[in-house]
């Protein structure tokens, strides 16, 4: 394509506080093309597209819109020039309803007030193009964290962007919802819109983009057509060596003894479920997004109020029926939205780390800074959290804090690992550490309980996988019967079957 | 880690000299020195001490208020509950007990569970605290005009008189006691995990709770710490003043928050020290005796104080956006 590009980046640099994030770096994102960008987290991706959608200003080389330099590019500009960005953190307001957030500060007025009318057509217009079906009224703080993606993605269409910038828009999906979104990418690129897209699912790059970018500490090591390429060939790129096996060497340590067993278990969404798991066994939880496997997680942990016919957890009678409880028979949880429900972002990474310990130890025994510094140091080696732990947990990449949200349970030794989506939004080479973690605590005789809305991650890694839809438990995969076609088609309903437990 | 080491002594000097309870300690003194050019006698020891021991009943009161706020709450009831330990301690006492301490621990106790059920609204019954401690603050000051009526009681309790009026060493014994208080409080607070908690709560209480702090029954014995302070702030402040009347809490409401803040810890939750209260006390009582000094008119005093808050707040750096 020889026209000119509808946004670039020439030559830009950018540093924080002296950290060189991006070293001349150049970008161009042509109309009726999907661009990916790829890197590891920390990298420079996010800071690349804060420069191209002004939110940050490079502080060398130049940003470009139709071939022409912008000296000031501003978050303004860009939306004039319909650049519109879907972020990885979500930027809706919970209160405010579906309509209200898709046309938050660009909505249609009539004699000064809001025109509720029109904004409820074109917001409904945004809607169907992504697949969202419920009320426009519905409250954002009711939507499941897929479906927020898809509001957020809404958003950005009902501006009518020619340029549009997706930043992992699929690490909250279900696999019905990114073909959805997927279906509608190769339509807008066929309406000549510039698409750039972010992802760590090598499998969707592969079969969305015709273009990457490569970034590696802040240098761009490939920009290419991605005709030729293969996944490893592109992974190589990224960390900068061969890829090796992101999944460890499956082998089985289960035990027939029971870590946890439930009978008419219910909780939340959860209705009558029987599970049992076993000592030394990667239990899979699969399914799409939003059917009641949180609730089956949080009902076990004691944090949502739960019912059983009969239960015993570690040997104890009963459900823990509180956190605290919990915590004391061995079970210990990592959410999915680190941010929110994981780490205190205005803590020191240290605190955040000991906090279990906080929350166990007699209330008025006096602590030992000493003693927690040398617990903490040892944590973030074993984990590889690099950097000064005295700073706030916030200034960590997301690999790094979902690290910090795993490590703070290590030094109590759980029995039971209960996890929410540990890989969302972790760059391979920290998935891939999670992944050797995990097995090497099942290899010790624990059980782990792995929620994950990335099937290749439950086919790969578990010894059982437990499909949940509409709230039951709707197969229980063994082994041997585990591939990514068996978890969709019973997610999805396609054939109703149940293996035996 | 062994640079970080190296230099970990002068992270921490120069972490303390750009905190905000040293900030208000330099206000403090700022003040001090300007206010005892302006006016002769203002900076004599004797005045600064006064100023302290007035300040002893603030910091009381702001003990109690910085514990709720960092973890997450704010407590309207201390001004109620001040005024609830004055007025009801010469009613709660006996003749067997001649030193006076059981009704001191008496009223200690009720005060104590005062704010224990503050708590329990907010904890169980999830009531927003502001809701919960403003209800429970009008519900005292109802029963108070009922028991008290308007008439004023007197302490005939020698040692809620020796609090109020005893000088041990030339020190005041409220200053002593506020020491005393301000030591447990710091260590509780900085140096055990029940503190801890309150910061994880204040800072994200639903992380904290996935992390296995058990939120409700922290979040009583704050507010029962609240009363307790409160209570004890009633005492000294019934020695001080010779009698109790329905209304002498009234102004340590604002007080304690305006300590609280101006010490610099976040009124959102999660961050902070009573370090920086400490300070924040003395700041105010040194304001209230400017204003004093300045001979105005009642309205204007108010007026006068209420501004000054605002203006050291906006001083001493507003709160930074935090999500």
């Amino acid at each position: 394509m020889t026209t000119a590009p509808l946004l670039a980046a020439r030559g830009v640099s950018k540093s924080f506080f002296g950290n060189p994030v991006l070293r001349d770096v150049s970008i161009a994102l042509q109309p009726g093309r999907v661009h990916a960008l790829l890197g590891e987290n920390g990298a420079g991706k996010s800071t690349l597209i804060n420069l191209l959608s002004g939110a940050l200003r490079p502080d060398g080389g130049a940003i470009e819109v139709e071939g022409r330099a912008v000296s000031r590019m501003t978050p303004a500009l860009a939306r004039q020039a319909g650049i519109a960005v879907v972020q990885q953190e979500l930027s809706l307001t919970a209160s405010l309803s579906i309509a209200e957030n898709i046309g938050l500060g660009a909505y249609p007025r009539r004699l000064g007030l809001i025109d509720y009318t029109a904004l409820a057509a074109r917001a409904r217009a945004a809607c169907e193009l992504v697949g969202l079906h419920e009320p426009l009224s519905t409250p954002v703080g009711h939507l499941s964290l897929g479906r927020r993606q898809m509001v957020e993605i809404a958003k950005a269409l009902y501006r009518k962007p020619r340029v549009l910038i997706l930043d992992e828009p699929t690490s909250s999906l279900s696999a019905t919802e990114t073909k959805i979104l997927t279906d509608l990418l190769e339509r807008l690129r066929g309406e000549g819109i510039a698409i750039l897209y972010i992802s760590h699912r090598l499998n969707e790059v592969m079969a969305l983009c015709q273009h990457v970018t490569v970034l590696k500490d802040g240098i761009c090591t490939a920009d290419r057509s991605l005709a030729g390429t293969d996944a490893a060939g592109l992974v190589r790129l990224m960390v900068g060596r061969d890829p090796g096996d992101l999944f460890p060497q499956w082998q089985t340590s289960k035990s027939p003894a029971d870590a946890i067993s439930v009978r008419n278990f219910s909780a939340g969404l959860m209705r009558d479920v029987d599970l049992d798991v076993r000592t030394g066994e990667v239990l899979g939880i699969g399914g799409l997004v939003g059917q009641g496997q949180e609730d089956l997680l949080l009902g076990l942990y004691g944090a949502i109020p739960a019912r059983t016919a009969s239960a015993s957890v570690n040997g104890v009678p009963g459900l823990p029926g509180g956190v605290p409880k919990a915590n004391a028979l061995g079970l210990a949880y990592v959410p999915a939205d680190r941010k929110r429900e994981g780490l205190h972002l205005i803590h020191p990474i240290i605190t955040n780390m000991m906090l279990p310990a906080f929350a166990r130890l007699p209330a008025l025994k006096l602590r030992s800074r000493r003693a927690e510094r040398e617990t903490a140091r040892g944590l973030a080696a074993q984990l590889g959290i690099k950097g000064d732990l005295a700073r706030a947990a916030q200034a960590l990449s997301g690999g790094n804090q979902q690290k910090v949200a795993l490590a703070k349970w290590m030094p109590h030794d759980p029995l039971v690992l209960l996890l929410n989506d540990p890989t969302r939004g972790v760059d391979v080479e920290t998935k891939r550490e999670i992944y050797l973690m995990l097995r090497a605590f099942a290899a010790a005789g624990k059980a782990v309980v792995l929620l994950s809305s990335d099937t290749p991650e439950l086919v790969h890694l578990c010894d059982r996988v437990a499909v949940v839809r509409e709230g039951r438990i709707v197969a229980t995969l063994e082994r041997g019967a585990l591939s990514e076609e068996t978890i969709v088609s019973a997610a999805m309903g396609a054939e109703d079957r149940k293996v035996a437990a | 880690m062994t640079a970080w080491n190296e230099s970990v002594g002068g992270k921490r000097a120069l972490a303390i000299l750009r905190s905000r309870p040293f900030l208000t300690v330099v206000i403090v003194a700022a003040v001090w020195i300007g206010a005892s050019f302006a006016s002769r006698g203002f900076g004599a020891y004797g005045h600064l001490r006064y100023l302290v021991e007035l300040g002893a009943v603030i910091g009381l009161v702001a003990a109690g208020q910085t514990f709720v706020v960092i973890a997450g709450g704010i407590d309207l009831s201390v001004a109620a509950i001040v005024t609830v330990s004055a007025i009801s301690l010469p009613l709660l006492s006996w003749p067997a007990d001649p030193t006076g301490l059981a009704s001191i621990l008496a009223v200690l106790a009720l005060t104590t569970v005062i704010g224990a059920i503050n708590g329990l609204g907010v904890a169980l019954l999830r009531v927003h605290p502001m809701i919960m401690t403003l209800a429970m603050a009008t519900f005292l000051q109802g029963l108070l005009i009922i028991i008290a009526g308007g008439s004023a009681v007197t302490a005939e309790n020698p040692l809620v008189h020796w609090l109020g009026n005893a000088r041990p060493a030339g020190i005041p014994a409220g200053i002593v006691l506020w020491v005393i208080v301000s030591a447990i409080v710091l260590t509780v607070m900085h140096a055990t995990p029940f503190g801890a908690r309150i910061f994880a709560m204040g800072a994200n209480p639903l992380a904290a709770s996935l992390s296995g702090v058990p939120v409700a029954s922290t979040t009583l014995a704050v507010y029962g710490i609240s009363g307790f302070t409160s209570g004890l702030a009633g005492v000294l402040v019934l020695g001080m003043n010779g009698q109790g009347y329905v209304g002498i809490g009234d102004p340590y409401l604002l007080a304690s928050i305006a300590a609280v803040v101006l010490g610099g810890t976040s009124i959102l939750g999660g961050l902070g020290t009573y370090a920086g209260t400490i300070p924040g006390a003395v700041l105010l009582v040194t304001i209230t005796a400017l204003i004093t000094v300045v001979n105005a008119s009642p309205g204007w005093r108010s007026i006068l104080f209420g501004s000054l808050i605002l203006g050291l707040l906006l001083l001493s750096g507003r709160e930074q956006a935090r999500r």
